[in-house]
């Protein structure tokens, strides 16, 4: 062959050698197939496992604690992480794509960012992937196979080579082709054409590779980022699917005419994609607290008054909310709860996500979450149906496709925050005009979501999360059981087996009591047990929000359960702070205080049975370190002042509602 | 001259400019101030569309597709003119991207054989072991109630258990807790998420069949009972099939990444500037730093 002829050839074959490398066309998909053919999907095969395999075959047992239909661990996970394939992770530094994100989630050892050996304490149970739909690409299935282009020698010489294992071979040749060519602009728009691959088919593929029902569950979801003038509006969409359902879809992104930035509209693409395909998605909210007073909307939202549809819509979609992450924990505010001294926690209350605005006081009603639950009740008297009945979880939006946030493992927000003597030091971000300014030591190491699902599957722990039976933790792994009744009594709290009353005398976290019976007066068995490997408990709380009759909302915070002999203040009602063990210097605690395990049972003392209420419970550990302080420790850097360098961890479950009807 | 024409190179370059002229004459492609959206682009829009609203664009939503396009194609060329996209990170890493994406992809095209899958599954065998199961029953003394007497209690009670035997009615003994009392065969894993690590080692060199303790765990002491156990072991194929070829192909595709830059960096020769006054950073040669894959 003459070198002219090789050079006429090579266009050809480069469309070729494009096409060949599409796996749709070579497996000759259909219509509706998506782009990126999964492989087989292990939990459409089922997987034998030996442990469900024996439960299965048990003969009858005379022990009531064999084959319990309710977990006895919830399960930990991250909803909320970005990997390389976020614009804004990959700016930052970030080069763990979605398969180092989960290998790391399922326990393995693995190089971060910044090159440094990193590995969880424990292995996490489940993670969703939800890297930013905007830029994650769209890519046609459409198809046209030209079968005169297969003649081509070079072409099927790279095809062949392709299948025979010498890909990489294939892919030098075509690239080195590719900066000679120069060709139709409608081969660059082929469909299939590999060099325009989009991140959303990678991530289907590596959520469906590393998903394994019964051991470690991962979700498919990207993370929707409404952004408006610097106002977070943004959700998190899981898929209770696998790959099969959820490619044939794209994503929904914020600009228009192919995405929105109303979440009025998200829902709209939720509802059709469970129309088309028959599967289910939700949709987590997040930062209420970088909102700018739009997270909570009471009067109007993106200039439309407040209706049916809305309310009816958003209490259909948005069954959770993430109320505590890195960019600060969400749950109340003490401008809000003036006479709650726990309020004041890892706060970001300066302005919106970019700093362009600063927060004014009378924004703060209509981002936090025990406002939010609060005004629900006010809607949904008003509309008919509650907006704001919502779950909670917490989770990282780590953007290192690192799930840390353990205290003394902590891998920073982004990549420059991956452990370094600078990151204490260092400004977060900051806007000039506005002077909203962040520093790296705000950031917090939180949190998790925790589920209580009967099984370590998809379908299972999507559907504990609809039905939101979850709680969220700063950060710890403590094991958080509520559950509301009509007839649960304090010696209920001293039994073996409580989760077996809890479910068979009332309902779970995120459940409903109705219409009290006569007389009676909601009762809540409660308790918690400190995370294995970490700090003893204080106290556990229940919140109590109601409507009165006049249409005003309150709140008030009871202590229930707490360690040692400290007696509530006769004045106040509050049981003193349990004190602290903390050494800063050398970063430890001791389990000398507080205690391991906390439970009781709990009537409320003001309940009127006409008043719409919510309950729910906050569990709160004895002080520890921070990670400011492992960071001064192991570095022998000094924090800056003002940097907090200790913490009281926390879990906060799902609420139990009361409705009089 | 007859000789010049007959030469195959003229004649195909001749051929060439009569195609290139006819192709100008028909309305050729895009270049310099021309846009052309053509038949191909306006499908890729609207089937964007369709993905993501479950339904084809209206007139005037493909309208705005379009518009949008032709604005995005003309800041596309201008920015090249421009210059802007020198030294953009984000440019850069994303081109980056796709340049692997290009080599990963190849990979993904050759699944590997069951042989491949057998062989990686011998050499990485204790990747893949199933994990050692274990069933037990609890009874539980909590420090906090009982303090200095917890240990003495602990004996008492393991006494008493000893002589009830493995299905005792422990009801009522030891102190109440969340902490299961029974728990039924599960990986050893679940143990020790639920109890922490010491106590699931604590536990590994106790015999079936018989109360044993106390074992220590972060909550306090606990009477074991271990009712069986189910040692770890390396599975067929046939049931780590997906996560096998999972660990085979993430190998190749890390193999591939590093023979292309291999490749592409015997095109290449890398100089890196030193500073002027130079602290001994070391003298990592230029061939050094050229070899190494990122």
């Amino acid at each position: 062959m003459t070198m002219l002829e090789r050079a006429i050839r090579v266009p050809f074959a480069l469309a070729l050698a494009l096409i060949a490398s599409s796996p749709a066309l070579a497996l000759g998909a259909g219509q509706d197939e998506p782009a990126a053919a999964p492989k087989a999907f292990p939990q459409d095969a089922g997987q034998n496992d030996p442990a469900a395999a024996a439960k299965a075959f048990q003969k009858p047992a005379y022990s009531p604690y064999a084959r319990r239909t309710y977990p006895t661990r919830p399960l930990f996970g991250d909803t909320h992480l970005h990997t390389a394939a976020s614009f804004d992770a990959g700016a930052f530094g970030a080069r763990l794509g979605a398969r180092d994100a989960y290998r790391f989630a399922r326990g393995e050892e693995v190089t971060s960012n910044t090159g440094q050996p990193v590995k969880l304490s424990r292995p996490l149970d489940f993670l969703v992937v939800s890297d930013h739909s905007d830029n994650m690409g769209f890519f046609p299935d459409l198809y046209a196979g030209k079968p005169e282009l297969l003649a081509d020698p070079t072409g099927r010489r790279w095809y062949d080579m392709i299948k025979s294992g010498k890909g990489e071979q294939a892919a030098i040749e075509i690239i080195q082709a590719f900066s000679q060519g120069t060709f139709p602009k409608d081969l660059i728009y082929f469909p299939g054409t590999r060099a325009y691959r989009g991140a959303w088919q990678n991530n289907i593929a590596a959520a469906d590779q590393y998903n394994e029902p019964g051991r470690f569950t991962a979700f498919i979801g990207y993370e929707w980022t409404s952004n408006t003038g610097g106002n977070n509006l943004h959700r998190n969409v899981i898929f209770r699917d696998g790959g099969g359902k959820a490619s044939q879809v794209e994503p929904f992104t914020v600009y228009k005419p192919y995405g929105s930035d109303n979440p009025a509209d998200l829902w709209k693409w939720m509802d059709a994609y469970e129309k088309k395909t028959g599967g289910s998605v939700l949709a987590i909210p997040h930062n209420g607290n970088l909102s700018n007073g739009l997270m909570f909307p009471v009067v109007e939202e993106f200039g439309k008054k407040l209706d049916r549809a809305y309310v009816e819509s958003r209490a259909h979609w948005e069954r959770l909310y993430e109320v505590t992450q890195t960019k600060g924990t969400g749950e109340a505010h003490p401008v809000l709860s003036p006479n709650d001294e726990f309020a004041d926690f890892e706060i970001w209350d300066k302005g919106n996500l970019d700093g362009s605005v600063p927060k004014q006081k009378s924004m703060l009603e209509f981002e936090y979450a025990r406002s939010a639950l609060k005004n629900g009740l006010k809607l949904e008297q008003r509309l008919g149906t509650n907006p704001y009945k919502f779950g909670l979880i917490g989770s990282s939006d780590a953007h290192t496709g690192l799930s840390t946030v353990e205290e003394d493992n902590f891998f920073g927000k982004t990549a420059p925050q991956e452990p370094s003597p600078e990151r204490m030091g260092a400004t977060f971000f900051e806007d000039p005009k506005t002077g909203v300014k962040i520093m790296d030591w705000e950031v917090g190491a939180s949190g998790y979501a925790a589920v209580w699902a009967a099984e370590n599957t998809r379908e299972a722990i999507w559907d504990a999360m609809e039905r939101r039976e979850t709680y969220a933790t700063t950060g710890t792994r403590m094991i958080v059981r509520f559950f509301g009744g009509w007839e649960f009594e304090p010696k209920d709290a001293d039994n073996r087996m409580p989760a077996t009353i809890g479910y068979a005398r009332g309902v779970p976290m995120g459940g409903d009591l109705r219409k009290a019976p006569a007389g009676k007066t909601p009762t809540f068995l409660v308790g918690a047990l400190k995370d294995p490997i970490g700090a003893n408990l204080d106290r556990i709380q229940i919140v109590k929000g109601w409507l009165d009759g006049k249409g005003e909302v309150h709140e008030q915070v009871y202590d229930v359960a707490w360690s040692g002999d400290r007696k509530p203040d006769p004045k106040t009602g509050k049981v003193p702070l349990v004190g602290s063990t903390v050494k800063l210097e050398e970063a430890t605690w001791t389990n000398t205080i507080g205690a391991p395990e906390l439970i009781a049972v709990w009537k409320d003392p003001a309940f009127d049975p006409a008043q719409r209420a919510f309950y729910y419970a906050r569990v709160i550990e004895i002080p520890t370190p921070r990670w400011t302080a492992y960071d001064a420790k192991r570095f022998g850097v000094k924090p800056l002042p003002g940097t907090r360098m200790t913490v009281t961890e926390r879990a906060y479950t799902a609420p139990i509602w009361y409705s009089p009807k | 001259m007859r000789s010049t024409l007959r030469e195959p190179l003229i004649q195909f370059l001749a051929l060439g400019l009569l195609l290139f002229l006819f192709f100008e004459w028909r309305g050729g492609g895009s270049g310099g101030s021309r846009i052309v959206v053509t038949h191909g682009e306006l499908e890729h829009l609207a089937s964007g569309f369709a993905r993501t609203w479950q339904r084809p664009p209206t007139d005037e939503e493909l309208k705005a597709l379009v518009d949008d396009r032709v604005k995005e194609e003309i800041a596309a060329r201008e920015a090249v003119a421009s210059g802007l996209d020198r030294d953009d990170t984000i440019i850069r890493r994303r081109l980056r991207q796709k340049l692997e994406f290009v080599v990963e992809d190849t990979v993904e095209q050759a699944p590997p054989t069951d042989a491949d899958l057998k062989a990686w599954l011998d050499t990485h065998a204790d990747a893949f072991r199933s994990e050692a199961q274990v069933s037990f029953r609890q009874v539980f003394l909590s420090p906090e109630r009982r303090g200095a007497r917890a240990s003495a209690d602990a004996a008492q009670i393991l006494a008493r258990l000893r002589v009830a035997g493995p299905d005792a009615d422990t009801a009522r003994l030891g102190d109440a807790t969340m902490l299961p009392a029974e728990l039924p065969l599960e990986p050893v894993r679940e143990v020790r998420l639920s109890f922490g690590e010491g106590f699931a080692r604590g536990i590994e060199a106790l015999a079936p069949g018989e109360w044993a303790g106390p074992v220590q765990s972060s909550y306090g002491l606990h009477l074991v009972l271990v009712r069986e156990r189910v040692p770890a072991s390396v599975p067929e194929l046939a049931s780590v099939r997906p996560e096998v070829e999972r660990e085979v192909v993430a190998e190749r595709r890390r193999r591939a990444l590093e023979a292309l830059y291999r490749r592409l960096l015997e095109k290449y020769t890398v100089e890196i500037e030193r500073p002027a006054s130079s602290s001994s950073t070391g003298s990592a040669s230029a061939t050094a730093a050229a070899g190494a894959p990122r």
